[in-house]
């Protein structure tokens, strides 16, 4: 049997080392199914050509993996975009429950306070037009053709309902379709397996879409299935490859007008 | 400054535990000519050495930090093996991010962002080491450090390990806890001490032990 191990520094075998051309690779593949039979350093000290060598190697090539890997996790702009889109909604209740109460004041009374809710809500539509630009301009950013197919408001709600980016793309097409409707989804579930008859939703958040809100109710669910297969192709292609696809858009944009002419 | 030496680069001064350093804060522990003040409510190990008790270190060890943080601990254990090497494992990327600036200040930390849980993952970065220090607070942690120990542990190696009772059972009486935790670490290990940390860390016991 021939022994073999993965090291920091390249591949170990049959006494001998094939030093590995990107240390950075090489050290997240260093995994062995086996306590090595040796110490590593042994071996590496006469790699790098003394201990000193050695260890600031190793400490090199380890700080500069953890810096990536924890900017990665900390600073994924995924998460930024999730953030933003939960503080958007918050906003947009608190502009909608405040311009109820200044109608429930100015109908008694047009006072200062009145006055003082409209500055507040002003204030807040501003915030929410800059969270929106923000949300738009990042997910431009991470998720291009997603963005492009599904419009930044879709795009990013849809981000926010899987989690993160890399959850997204391991969604099937028939499931992106109907995330925003799980309510009705599982009402209607619950519905059938007594043996009633009960609608499926046919979509979720992305009947938000321009494409698919402005069909008749008949063609809607051929649109959002369309849609729903164009959007789990464009977030593959952002998270692994991260181009701008025309091709995209323009088959979305031909099913739509076929849609609506027939 | 009267100084009275505890153990390796540890000493009390004026009554005040501290590590021999050339370096800054790093947690905020206040620096007092040369020396780090080694705050026991933050650091087990400094809790432990309060109760009075020593782990003997030559200075040039290498040692495996399984559950480093932002690296509290690890920046006074840096401090007394300031000739050897430090692996510290962490699997969360906060605290780790703290971590990075004090492997950036020295020269003997290696980083090491896994999950300690699967020691086979940096099988092929750590080299066997003479001391494993062990604080994650999970429930298999006798598992996981045995599973180290398996992997890098030299022989005659030594660990010295951090228990919380409730992370280990939530229900059970710490008592119980610790003595089912002795029991099942001395069938690999050599059990050479241990005691509680109180009034520093509340059920909390450190064990010291030898592999057999
Ligand atoms: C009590 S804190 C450690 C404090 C540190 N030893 C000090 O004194 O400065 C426990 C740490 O263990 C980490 N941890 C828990 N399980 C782990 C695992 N399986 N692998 C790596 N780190 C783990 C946690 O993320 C946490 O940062």
């Amino acid at each position: 049997m021939r022994l073999k191990y993965n090291l920091w520094f390249g591949v170990y075998e049959d006494g001998k080392v094939e030093r590995s051309s990107n240390l950075e690779e090489s050290f997240l593949k260093a995994e062995n199914e086996e306590s090595l039979p040796f110490n590593i350093p042994d071996v590496g000290f006469e790699v790098f050509g003394g201990e000193e060598e050695y260890y600031t190697a190793l400490r090199k090539t380890a700080l500069a993996i953890a810096e990536k890997l924890v900017e990665r996790e900390l600073r994924r702009e995924d998460k930024y975009v999730i953030a933003l889109v939960k503080a958007l909604e918050e906003v947009e209740e608190s502009i909608n429950m405040l311009n109820e109460k200044l109608e429930d004041i100015r109908v008694v009374k047009d006072s200062e306070i009145a006055e003082e809710f409209e500055n507040k809500i002003e204030g807040l539509k501003n915030l929410r037009k800059k969270i929106e630009r923000e949300i738009e301009e990042m997910m431009t950013k991470i998720a291009p053709n997603l963005t492009e197919i599904a419009g930044a408001k879709v795009a990013a709600k849809l981000l926010e309902r899987a989690g993160s980016m890399e959850r997204l793309v391991r969604f099937p097409a028939s499931k992106i379709q109907v995330i925003g409707a799980e309510k009705s989804l599982y009402k209607a579930f619950a519905r059938m397996k007594k043996g009633k008859k009960a609608k499926i939703p046919k979509h979720g958040i992305i009947f938000l879409h321009p494409f698919i809100r402005t069909l008749p109710k008949s063609k809607r669910g051929k649109m959002a299935r369309f849609l729903a297969a164009k959007i789990a192709i464009a977030a593959k292609i952002d998270y692994f490859r991260g181009e701008l696809d025309e091709s995209l858009y323009e088959s979305l944009r031909r099913r739509y007008e076929e849609l609506r002419r027939k | 400054m009267k100084l009275e030496k505890l153990m390796r680069n540890v000493y009390f001064a004026d009554r005040v535990l501290v590590t021999k350093s050339r370096y800054g804060s790093h947690y905020g522990e206040k620096i007092i000519d040369g020396f780090r003040e080694w705050i026991p409510w933050r650091s087990k190990l400094a809790a432990m050495i309060l109760k009075g008790h020593r782990v003997d270190f030559r200075g040039d060890e290498r040692v495996l930090y399984l559950g480093a943080a932002s690296g509290t601990t690890v920046s006074h254990l840096a401090d007394i093996v300031d000739e050897g090497i430090i692996y510290a494992v962490e699997y969360s990327a906060k605290p780790f991010e703290k971590l990075l600036e004090l492997v950036r200040e020295r020269n003997n930390i290696i980083p090491l962002l896994f999950d300690a849980s699967k020691p086979w993952k940096y099988s092929g970065i750590v080299e066997k080491v003479d001391f494993i220090y062990q604080d994650i607070a999970q429930k298999n942690q006798i598992e996981i450090l045995e599973s180290n120990a398996e992997f890098f542990l030299k022989e005659g190696g030594e660990v010295l390990i951090m228990v919380k009772a409730r992370s280990i059972d939530s229900t059970a009486e710490p008592e119980e806890v610790f003595n089912e935790v002795l029991e099942v670490l001395s069938s690999r290990f050599e059990v050479l001490r241990h005691g509680t940390l109180e009034p520093y860390h509340k059920d909390h016991i450190f064990v010291h032990a030898k592999i057999f």
